[in-house]
């Protein structure tokens, strides 16, 4: 569904992703694992668009969508859950979850993508017409998510869950996770532990320095625990 | 008594007509960052357009004015596409994009000469008639002037409140990166919200053709009131705009009125400089973020 091929990207000629290939099938729930400041966030803004890859392909579903705009990239499904959350502040929680819906065929289908997100995070339920600002972190990221889920999103990517969260927040980011990945959509998460990911990856990837060191079943990397505190510390 | 009741009566008048020429500026300012300095020059297309089509093709007045809305409107979009689309993405972007308007401007100016030449020109009143009130004379149309702002204020209110694409302009201004991962094309939420500034700017050159002159420089003077307004409100917030604008031009009134014409500007660009130094973002502003 997903398939990266000889991936370069960055920010003003200092070049962070060195021909990184990877790919995400149909259905799959794949992580990158790697540590901070070695190119996970800038993987997941150059498939969504937000910066423009210096070389290489991205094909979503077929299509090559590493040339395209960001608009038309979200149009074709690839939705990204940003790191931080980035909510519209002075917007009501209603107005944020609607703009998630922006595209013209979710636009349609508004009420009922509404509907789902409040069956998931039923605080906001509570709270439409609260500023998004005035949020606490546990509820922008809820917001965040399911901003992201009032889209008809194919594949869904997400920048580091936890960051940021009160401890006791964390398992229940992740428990919803799992949740969503049952509703049939594609996941492709990015994190920097490897601790709440068990049940929930399918596949992982390990990133360093900007390209993909090892790749491999959920199972036996989670296990290989020698591996994985070298590698993430 | 009489002369309070007239400086609250014109600071309406005033702060209707600086509303419509601000929220141009802010909305551009929000989704863009930039000054569009293009703003004077538009006020005067609609000014041009509504004398054109009422006293040389004979339309109502009612069609003359919307005909200077759409040529405001029309020209604003031309200006964002031709000009500013193009300097997108550079890292002197305002600077680029200021001197760009400020440049368009002379070209509409230069125009402007060429084709209704040097003499000013007036419309007639849009609707004939006085009331009296404690003693002060007030003239229908302006009343028709301060109806029209609030109406249309209130219009792009609820534009930007219920509608899809007035919530795209809500949260390109918000949250850039965040707009574009919902989907929304910037580009051309860029263009509405040029053409609805630029119209807006038309509405109030068309509305004021029938109280002051229309000239190829006569937008100079409402150009700096907003941009006294939208500094003053804060630069990219509406609210803060609409409150600016009323407020100024109640302060301006009531100077003219108890002062003297002479005292207004340069009060009220006391009163800038005073905002920029105490609460830099404005009433309201959006603060210092940088973007583009």
């Amino acid at each position: 569904m997903l398939k990266i091929t000889d991936l370069k990207a960055g920010y003003a000629g200092s070049e962070v992703l060195h021909s990184l290939s990877m790919q995400v099938g149909d259905g799959e729930s794949v992580v990158v694992l790697g540590p901070n400041g070695h190119g996970k966030t800038t993987l997941l803004r150059a498939i969504s668009g937000l910066i423009r890859p210096t070389s290489g392909r991205v094909e979503f579903d077929g299509q090559i969508i590493s040339n395209k705009r960001a608009s038309d990239i979200v149009a074709a499904g690839v939705i990204h859950i940003p790191q931080g959350d980035l909510p519209f502040p002075e917007l009501t929680v209603m107005d944020n979850l609607m703009l998630g819906a922006f595209r013209p065929d979710a636009w349609r289908v508004r009420k009922q993508k509404l509907e789902q997100v409040f069956e998931l995070f039923p605080t906001l339920r509570e709270r439409p017409n609260q500023l998004a600002r005035s949020l606490s972190g546990g509820e922008r990221r809820m917001l965040a998510l399911g901003r992201g889920l009032m889209s008809k999103a194919k594949l869904l990517m997400i920048d580091e869950p936890s960051l940021g969260l009160a401890p006791f927040l964390v398992e229940n980011v992740y428990e919803t996770i799992r949740n969503i990945r049952g509703m049939g959509l594609s996941l492709l998460l990015v994190d920097e532990n490897a601790d709440h990911i068990a049940g929930l990856a399918d596949r992982i990837y390990l990133l360093e320095a900007g390209t993909l060191i090892k790749e491999g079943g959920a199972d036996e990397m989670l296990r290989d625990e020698a591996l994985l505190s070298a590698y993430l510390g | 008594m009489e002369k309070l009741f007239q400086a609250i009566y014109g600071g309406i008048l005033y702060g209707s007509i600086y509303g419509l020429m601000a929220i141009g500026l802010t909305l551009i300012w929000g989704s863009l960052r930039m000054l569009n300095m293009a703003m004077g020059a538009l006020y005067v297309v609609g000014g041009y357009l509504t004398w054109t089509a009422f006293k040389m093709w004979g339309t109502p007045s009612l069609v003359a004015i919307i005909l200077g809305v759409l040529a405001a409107a029309l020209i604003g979009l031309l200006i964002q596409v031709l000009l500013i689309n193009r300097l997108l993405g550079r890292s002197s972007f305002f600077n680029a994009a200021m001197i760009a308007t400020v440049g368009a401007a002379i070209m509409i100016e230069s125009a402007a000469l060429l084709i209704w030449g040097p003499r000013v020109k007036q419309m007639p009143p849009i609707i004939e008639g006085h009331i009296k009130l404690q003693g002060v004379v007030i003239q229908y149309q302006g009343l028709v002037i301060i109806a029209v702002a609030a109406i249309s204020l209130a219009l792009l209110g609820v534009f930007l409140r219920r509608t899809r694409y007035g919530l795209a302009i809500q949260a390109v201004s918000q949250q850039m990166d965040a707009a574009r991962l919902m989907g929304i094309p910037t580009v051309l939420t860029f263009m509405i919200v040029a053409t609805i500034g630029a119209a807006f700017a038309g509405l109030a050159g068309s509305l004021l053709s029938s109280i002051f002159f229309v000239a190829p420089t006569a937008g100079y003077t409402p150009l700096a009131k907003a941009l006294i307004v939208t500094i003053f409100g804060g630069l990219g917030s509406i609210k803060g705009t609409i409150w600016a604008a009323y407020i100024i031009g109640v302060l301006e009134a009531f100077l003219i009125v108890y002062f003297g014409a002479g005292f207004a500007l340069p009060v009220l660009f006391l009163f800038m400089i005073l905002m920029l130094v105490i609460r830099p973002s404005g009433l309201f502003g959006l603060g210092e973020i940088q973007r583009l």
